[in-house]
């Protein structure tokens, strides 16, 4: 008789974990020598706001996050990606990755293909990126064809993308000229609170859940403060596993510089933690990771990159609900599931991402939606109650509206506890949700500090 | 589809609608625990109110969330005049925009802290569970 436990954590996409962090400080100065110039990483702006970083890329490139993921992507790997959302060696890649500068930068950088470039971060050396090609895109484009067109894909885009939306303006402030090749981190940042407690790349993530005896792991992602709909959802969703439910439930939330309105990082961080620090769940049974990554809010596009990161960090599930990722109503509501149930041929999956070459051993738990009734007395699955009209949905929106107003979330919307956690970081940062004032300090301070580490002789005249 | 606009009822809300027709009209959302009107608008009118917000936008439910507070204050302003459910309490808020200008503007600054007691979260947080990994 077959023996249907699961034993082993899931294999890394691509088969293994990239790891590309040198931690040996003269190994760090002997690939510095081989560098010709230095480059500042500075954010893109949209309307004179930042909306990402690429140093968040390059850390999940370096910590495997994006495994098989290297580097910047050659105009090839570009192309395969944008047309058929596969990497050149034929593995499930979603989104672009790119190392962008401007005409002017390049200019004064004088590299191309061959040479090594010095990126510091915060005045600091922090990675090397050996550039292998350099070539022009054009940014809209690029937008245009990561989202998708209700022409060219009209199983799922309902509206074109416009400026309403963070993602596509992410793509269209890039910079046109790629500088192409490997990442390497040779100064390793250091997190800062309360990010470091949550700091778990995969190789870390996989040590604890071998320590902690889990084999069976769901992730949820999220970018929001979890109301208790959340909460339902992962304490249900969890009931998935083998013979019995998932040992693991892993939060994973997306840290970057998201839309003016959402909550700040911090304040998503540690409400999710607050879920097991009140025992609402068991902490043996929870865990809260970040990932590092300005959220492109790409619904469809957006969940196979959470499956290429969740299942690099051993993940075995994956919970999908209404409007994952996304923003706006670009997309169909349920385009996530409808990914991850029957595939989007425009889209290069003619099945699930989980029944293509090339694709993903995580498994989708593809859920409606969770509902307040009073009737069933419990925060009811969709598919369950049919009480209309007694029951109430949520909408993180409409619980942002309350705050707007002033008005305290009952608990049957949140947790007192996750409320409280909300006012800590009102108070903190003087406002309870993303402004201007806070994206562009939270640009300046970033996620990291470097260690300080002394730049060889011959790049100090050739900083850009 | 129809587009909706609620409007959050507390106890002083509740006093100036006393009496009249919208009292009757005020529905309980999550068991009880809020208390609500709602506006059913058509899909023009819907985006007509989006338009004049950045950060507005439709929620998956098919309400216009996330418009200012000052904008809601308004709405609501407009509704106790006009004693009335209809799409003409926006449409009659969206012309005076103009004159909460700056309310808006100083809202997308500072919201009012709430005033209450987090020392027992604070505690919790003391001894996380999760600590930083070397």
């Amino acid at each position: 008789m077959q023996d249907i436990r699961i034993k082993d954590l899931p294999p890394p996409h691509g088969g293994k974990i990239v790891e590309r962090i040198v931690r040996d400080p003269q190994m760090a100065r002997r690939l510095m020598e081989k560098c010709s110039a230095v480059y500042d990483i500075k954010p893109n702006f949209f309307k004179g706001v930042p909306i990402r970083n690429v140093y968040r890329e390059i850390m999940s490139v370096c910590y495997g996050f994006f495994s098989p993921v290297e580097g910047s992507m050659t105009k090839a790997e570009l192309e395969s990606v944008l047309n058929k959302r596969r990497l050149l060696s034929g593995w499930v890649f979603p989104y672009p990755i790119l190392f962008d500068v401007s005409e002017e930068d390049f200019k004064r950088l004088g590299v191309g293909p061959g040479d090594w470039l010095l990126l510091r971060l915060k005045g600091e050396p922090f990675a090397i990126l050996e550039i292998e090609e350099v070539y022009e895109i054009n940014p809209q484009d690029i937008a245009i064809r990561t989202f998708g067109t209700p022409e060219k894909n009209p199983e799922v885009v309902k509206v074109p993308f416009d400026h309403k939306h963070t993602g596509y303006n992410i793509y269209c402030s890039l910079n046109p000229i790629i500088l192409a090749g490997k990442y390497t981190i040779i100064n390793e940042p250091k997190l800062r609170p309360p990010f470091n407690r949550f700091w778990y790349p995969p190789k870390k993530a996989r040590e604890e859940f071998k320590r902690r005896g889990w084999t069976t792991v769901i992730a949820h992602q999220t970018r929001n403060v979890p109301h208790t709909g959340h909460e339902a959802l992962m304490k249900m969703a969890a009931y998935i596993g083998d013979i019995k439910p998932c040992d693991g439930i892993v939060v994973n939330a997306i840290i970057g510089a998201k839309r003016i309105g959402d909550f700040p990082d911090e304040a998503i961080v540690e409400a999710h933690e607050m879920l097991h620090l009140a025992g609402y769940i068991k902490p043996e049974r929870h865990m809260v990771t970040i990932t590092l990554w300005d959220m492109r809010y790409g619904n469809p596009i957006e969940s196979l990159l959470h499956a290429v990161i969740r299942q690099n960090m051993g993940i075995s599930w994956h919970m999908f609900g209404r409007d994952h990722a996304a923003l706006g109503d670009y997309y169909d509501v349920y385009a996530t599931q409808i990914l991850w149930s029957k595939g989007i041929p425009s889209f290069g999956f003619d099945a699930p991402p989980y029944a293509v070459p090339g694709g993903f051993y995580i498994r989708p738990q593809n859920i409606a939606e969770f509902w307040y009734c009073p009737k069933c007395k419990e925060f009811a699955y969709s598919d369950n109650c049919t009480h209309k009209g007694i029951y109430s949905r949520y909408s993180g929106s409409f619980i942002r509206g309350l705050l707007n107003e002033g008005v305290t979330p009952p608990p049957e919307i949140y947790r007192p506890e996750v409320y409280k956690v909300v006012v800590k970081w009102w108070k903190e940062l003087g406002y309870p949700f993303n402004n201007e004032k806070y994206l562009k300090e939270r640009e300046e301070k970033l996620e990291v500090d470097l260690p300080h580490m002394d730049m060889p002789e011959h790049l100090k005249k050739k900083i850009v | 589809m129809a587009k909706y606009f609620g409007i959050i009822i507390d106890e002083k809300r509740m006093t100036a609608i006393k009496g009249t027709s919208l009292e009757e009209k005020v529905e309980p959302i999550f068991g009880g625990a809020l208390k609500r009107l709602v506006i059913e608008v058509s899909d023009e009118l819907g985006q007509k109110v989006i338009d004049q917000f950045s950060k507005a936008r439709f929620d998956a439910r098919g309400f216009i969330e996330e418009t200012p507070a000052a904008f809601k204050r308004l709405v609501f302003k407009k509704l106790v005049e006009l004693k009335f459910l209809g799409p003409e309490v926006l449409e009659k808020a969206l012309e005076e925009i103009p004159t909460i200008k700056d309310e808006i503007e100083k809202e997308d600054r500072e919201l009012p802290v709430p005033d209450i007691d987090i020392s027992d979260i604070l505690e919790l947080q003391k001894n996380p569970i999760q600590k930083p990994i070397e």
